[in-house]
C-alpha cells in the first residue's frame, strides 16, 4: 500500500543522499529495480555496479537520477519515510507499482500527477483517507500543501 | 540586474541553451532530464573555468551555491551581490523561508532555483515556471540537447459556457473594474477569492460543475499555479488566465499614452531593475503610478480605482486586451451611441430609406 503525507515532514529523509552512501551492489541485480532504472532513466543494468546511460554511455549507480535512486530507497528501505518530491511526475507509477508490492510511506511536498494511472489505491496520511482516482487524490492532497 | 540572458553551456556529451527573463525563474519536471547535470557542470566550470572542458557563453557571470544548508553559511553568500545569476540545486530547504526571500530581495542578481516545491515566500511568475526536454539522438556518445520549455501558460483553454462566475484574487482594484464589467452582463457575476492563496479553495468550494472564470496576476502567483491549475482540470469548467497584473492590463490598453509606456512595455525586462522590484507586478504598480501621478483624476490608487478605469469606453479597451475568447464572454455588446445609431439605421430600413450602404453596416 502506497501512504502518502503532504507537507512538511521533519523526519522525512532526503533519497539522493542515502541513495549515494548507503546503497547495497545487489539492490540493482534485482529486475524490479532494473524496471524501474529503464522507465524513469532510459538506463540499462549491465553488471556489477555498471549502468548505461543514453546520454554519458557506462555511469555507476552514484550517477543515477535523483527520481529514481529516492524510488530505489523508498522500495529497499520499506521501514523508513523518504521526501519523493525528489521524484518527477514519470516516476509516479512507479510509486504505485511499489505499492503494490510493500507497506511505504512517502512524503510528498507537490502535487505529483497520477493521471493515466486510475484506479489506484493511495492512502493520504493527513486524512487517513483513501482516493482511488485522480479527482480525489487532487482534492484532498491540495489541501495540504 | 535587467535585461534577458542567454545561456549557452556544452560539453561533447551535453548542451543546454536557455534564456533567463527576470530576477526568479523555478525549474522543475520529470527526473532525469538533465537538471541535476546542468549544476554540475557549470559548478565545475565554476571551479576550473574552460579548462574543464565546458563551454559557457553568457553575457553575465554563472554561480553555483555549493554550501550547506545552516543560514550562517548562505547568508552571507545569498546577502553578496555579485551580479550575474545564482543556480540553486534542489534539497536546499532554507530557498523556502520567509529568511530566503529577506536575504535575496534587494540583492540585484538573478536567481535560478530548481524546486518541485511551491516556493511560497517568492513571488514569482508563471510564465517563469520551466521543464526541460531533450533532443537528440539520445545514444551515446552523441550530443543531447537540452532546452527549457515553460510549463504553464497565461491562458487555459476553456469552452465558453453561457453562466459564469468570475473569481479574481482579491477585492483591490481588479476586483472593482471586473465588478463594473459584470455589473454590465447578466450572465456573469464577479467575486473576490480573498487572497491569491485562497483561489484554489474558493475553486473547491463553488459547487458541482458551475462554470469559473478565475483572473489572477500572474506575475507572482507562481507558487499557487500548480494547485489552481490542478484543481481546475479536474473540476471542469474553469477558465484560468493569468495576465502579468492588472496594471499590466492597463499599461498595455493604451488609455494611459506615452511613448515610453509603449516601449518599456514591447520589453519589460530591459527597464526592470530586480534590486529594485522582487516582482514585475510590483514594478508595473510603481510605473503606473509614477505616469499618472499629478493628476487626481488618473491617479492610480490600488485599492480604489479611479472613475477614469471604470468609464465605458476605458473599460472596452482594457477588456481588449484579454484573449478572444475572453473578450467574447466580457463583451459589453454596443455603446450606447452605438446602439442609437443601429437603431436609425434599421428604422430607416424599416421606413424603406434603404440605401447600399445602410443595409450593408445595418
Amino acid at each position: 500500500m502506497l501512504t502518502i503525507y503532504f507537507g512538511d515532514m521533519e523526519q522525512a529523509n532526503y533519497g539522493p543522499t542515502w541513495f549515494k552512501y548507503n546503497y547495497e551492489p545487489e539492490w540493482l541485480e534485482d529486475p524490479f529495480v532494473q524496471a524501474m532504472i529503464e522507465g524513469v532513466d532510459k538506463s540499462r543494468y549491465i553488471a556489477g555496479l555498471v549502468i548505461e546511460s543514453p546520454v554519458f554511455g557506462p555511469i555507476p549507480p552514484e550517477r543515477l537520477s535523483g527520481g529514481v535512486q529516492t524510488l530505489i530507497m523508498i522500495y529497499e528501505k520499506p521501514e523508513l519515510v523518504f521526501d519523493a518530491t525528489s521524484c518527477g511526475e514519470n516516476c509516479a507509477k512507479w510509486l504505485l507499482e511499489i505499492g503494490k508490492r510493500k507497506d511505504v510511506t512517502v512524503n510528498l511536498n507537490y502535487l505529483m500527477s497520477f493521471d493515466g494511472q486510475e484506479p489506484f489505491e493511495i492512502m493520504i496520511a493527513n486524512e487517513h483517507k483513501m482516493v482511488t482516482n485522480e479527482k480525489d487524490y487532487v482534492f484532498t492532497a491540495v489541501l495540504y500543501l | 540586474m535587467k535585461g534577458k540572458h542567454r545561456i549557452v553551456l556544452e560539453t561533447g556529451r551535453v548542451k543546454y541553451d536557455f534564456t533567463v527573463r527576470r530576477n526568479i525563474t523555478v525549474v522543475q519536471g520529470d527526473s532525469a532530464t538533465g537538471k541535476t547535470t546542468l549544476i554540475e557542470l557549470l559548478s565545475q566550470y565554476g571551479r576550473q573555468g574552460a579548462r574543464s572542458g565546458i563551454t559557457l557563453t553568457s553575457d553575465v557571470p554563472c554561480f553555483v551555491y555549493t554550501g550547506g544548508a545552516d543560514s550562517r553559511e548562505w547568508t552571507p553568500f545569498f546577502a553578496t551581490a555579485r551580479g550575474g545569476i545564482i543556480f540553486v540545486d534542489e534539497g536546499f530547504s532554507f530557498v523556502h523561508s520567509v529568511e530566503f526571500a529577506e536575504c535575496i530581495k534587494n540583492t540585484g542578481d538573478y536567481y535560478l532555483l530548481i524546486a518541485r516545491k511551491p516556493l511560497v515566500n517568492l513571488p514569482y511568475s508563471i510564465q517563469e515556471i520551466y521543464g526541460i526536454k531533450t533532443s537528440g539522438k539520445y545514444h551515446f556518445p552523441y550530443q543531447v540537447f537540452h532546452e527549457f520549455y515553460p510549463i504553464y501558460q497565461q491562458e487555459e483553454a476553456f469552452n465558453i459556457p453561457q453562466k459564469i462566475i468570475l473569481l479574481v484574487e482579491d477585492g483591490r482594484s481588479g476586483y472593482q473594474f471586473f465588478s463594473k464589467v459584470c455589473d454590465h452582463l447578466c450572465e456573469v457575476s464577479c467575486e473576490s477569492a480573498g487572497g491569491n492563496s485562497n483561489v484554489y479553495r474558493r475553486l473547491l468550494q463553488i459547487a458541482g460543475k458551475e462554470p469559473v472564470l478565475v483572473i489572477a496576476d500572474g506575475a507572482a502567483f507562481g507558487s499557487f499555479v500548480e494547485s489552481v491549475v490542478s484543481v481546475a482540470r479536474k473540476r471542469g469548467n474553469t477558465g484560468l488566465y493569468f495576465p502579468e497584473s492588472f496594471e499590466w492590463l492597463i499599461l498595455e490598453s493604451g488609455i494611459i499614452q506615452s511613448s515610453e509606456i509603449e516601449k518599456v512595455m514591447k520589453a519589460p525586462e530591459n527597464y526592470i531593475e530586480s534590486r529594485n522590484y522582487f516582482s514585475w507586478e510590483q514594478f508595473f504598480t510603481a510605473f503606473l503610478q509614477e505616469k499618472t501621478k499629478g493628476n487626481e483624476y488618473l491617479y492610480y490608487k490600488k485599492n480604489h480605482l479611479p472613475e477614469f478605469y471604470l468609464s465605458e469606453t476605458n473599460r472596452r479597451k482594457i477588456l481588449n486586451v484579454l484573449p478572444e475568447k475572453l473578450k467574447e464572454l466580457l463583451n459589453e455588446g454596443f455603446t450606447p451611441e452605438e446602439a442609437t445609431e443601429l437603431k436609425r439605421r434599421i428604422d430607416d430600413v424599416n421606413r424603406g430609406n434603404t440605401t447600399e450602404h445602410s443595409i450593408i453596416e445595418a
